[in-house]
């Protein structure tokens, strides 16, 4: 299974995440590797998320290449110069890693590392036309190179962008990024199926595949902290109730979170399952989903 | 103009250890807008240290418009306390890091031939606007202003990543996610772009920024006044 041919095919996409842990410790990475093989089309790799150090995405996308795995090497802009940033996507290419998200990346000031010198030398979208350029043969100033790589390059959209204006601004950004080569979006999680069904509306014509994004609710908790925290989830109050209401919070989460992906298959070309350290259940959320 | 606040009076006072003979020196330029290094502030540093043991030959107050970071004015202001300069311990600078460095090479090294301990009262927190009471980060002098591009709002200094092709997904109510007290620039540029009838801006792709026009330490030639 693997993300390139599955969405040519038409198919419904079905990726999924990983955010490695702080450290050199990979059992756990390798335990999820194995739950998901044959069950996901792809599975990201965060890099850094939230701007907390850990082990980085090259090195685990590698791991689950390894596994068996169609990996998504999420890039961010926040830590690395355009050197750095192609330097990393010719050594990605260079282990088997051929799809590519190119994202901007959360401040350091939201991190554990609060001290640290942001870099956006490049932005997403310039990321994105980058990886263009290297898919052509050549770096970012014109220099040929010698053996070029063949990306799949993604992005992120926010159908969540809670103001008119700041929606308007995500399907402006999304436009630049098709033109600069985007060939698939993941989005932020989705909890409002009529919203969402609203912004796929406006994007049909557009001829690049969305994976909506899924996050499987734990706990009343949690998605209190992302309406408060994470820009553009909104969990609505009828969610949360049922999560205060369930007996076994994790069962509730993963039937939510099914219900939603059988909404989203009539208007989304896939799901993005962002489980958010409970990798492990995803396969239950397929299985509940039908998939 | 460079926003500036006073470092807390035990670093000063650590600088200063062992160091009995002090002259302080003002600036009549951004540190009297901030009151870092105005000429209350100069009388008020000399009371302090004064109190703390130490013997201030010299508390040399700059009055409102003079730039210390201006060579020919430093010189002038700085010449009749030759003596008092040479025979201290150490200079307290009360103004940004430009007036400091000025000083410390144009005026006591390159026209006094000294070289002396010096020490910074102040720190600097960002080229700065306004006034008469809130001032704010406006310009981060790129060498390569795109103000023009984005309806007058600089993206590098007022988006908070910088971005060129923004916004980002954080933005919270209008708000940035990183300071929630803060207008995500971006949407303030689309607003104005629109008033402007100018949204075509916004949809261009614009490539990665020219960073070798911020190589440190720049410099300029220019004709004298």
């Amino acid at each position: 299974m693997s993300l390139k041919p599955s969405l040519e095919a038409g198919k419904f996409v079905v990726t999924t995440e990983v955010g490695p842990l702080k450290g050199t410790d990979t059992t756990e990475l390798e335990e999820v590797a194995e739950l998901l093989l044959g069950r996901v089309d792809a599975t990201n790799v965060t890099d850094q998320q939230s701007s907390v150090m850990r082990l980085g995405s090259l090195a685990t996308c590698h791991l689950l290449k390894q596994r068996g795995l169609d990996p998504v090497f999420q890039m961010t802009c926040r830590d690395r110069n355009r050197l750095a940033l192609q330097s990393d996507l010719l050594s990605a290419y260079v282990l088997g890693i051929e799809n590519v998200l190119a994202i901007t990346g959360d401040l350091p000031s939201l991190g554990d590392h609060p001290q640290a010198k942001p870099v956006y030398d490049l932005d997403s979208v310039q990321l994105l036309w980058v990886i263009g350029r290297l898919n052509e043969g050549y770096d970012m100033v014109g220099n040929e190179l010698k053996g070029k790589p063949n990306f799949f390059p993604g992005a992120v959209v926010n159908p969540g962008a809670d103001t008119e204006t700041a929606f308007e601004l995500q399907l402006i950004k999304m436009e630049k990024k098709i033109a600069q080569g985007a060939k698939f979006f993941q989005t932020q999680a989705i909890y409002d199926v009529e919203t969402f069904a609203k912004f796929m509306k406006r994007v049909e014509g557009f001829g690049v595949p969305v994976l909506a994004g899924i996050i499987p609710l734990k706990s009343v908790g949690m998605a209190r902290f992302m309406n408060k925290n994470v820009a553009g989830v909104f969990v609505p109050d009828e969610l949360i109730n049922k999560m205060a209401e369930a007996e076994d919070k994790a069962k509730t989460g993963i039937e939510i979170a099914a219900n939603l992906i059988k909404e989203l298959k009539d208007i989304s070309q896939g799901v993005h399952i962002m489980a958010i350290g409970s990798e492990k259940r995803v396969p239950q959320i397929l299985d509940a989903a039908g998939l | 103009m460079i926003g500036q606040t006073q470092k807390p009076i035990e670093e000063i006072l650590e600088f200063l250890d062992g160091k009995e003979k002090v002259v302080l020196v003002g600036c009549g330029g951004c540190a009297t807008v901030f009151h870092t290094g105005g000429e209350t502030e100069v009388k008020e540093m000399a009371d302090t240290l004064s109190q703390h043991g130490k013997n201030i030959l010299a508390a040399i107050a700059v009055p409102f418009g003079e730039f210390t970071c201006y060579a020919p004015w430093s010189k002038e202001r700085l010449k009749p306390y030759r003596k008092q300069i040479e025979e201290c311990d150490a200079i307290l600078m009360m103004s940004c890091g430009d007036g400091f460095q000025v000083v410390r090479q144009l005026v006591l090294e390159d026209e006094f031939g000294l070289v002396k301990p010096m020490y910074p009262a102040t720190d600097a927190i960002g080229h700065m606007g306004g006034g008469p009471t809130l001032f704010r980060e406006k310009c981060m002098q790129c060498g390569e202003c795109v103000l023009g591009q984005y309806a007058g709002i600089c993206p590098m200094t007022q988006c908070a990543k910088g971005l060129l092709n923004g916004p980002c997904g954080g933005s919270k109510n209008g708000k940035c996610e990183q300071e929630p007290e803060h207008d995500c620039a971006w949407i303030l540029i689309y607003e104005r772009l629109k008033k402007l009838g100018e949204m075509g801006k916004i949809k261009e792709f614009v490539p990665a920024k020219d960073y070798s026009k911020m190589k440190r330490p720049r410099q300029i030639e220019v004709a004298p006044l």
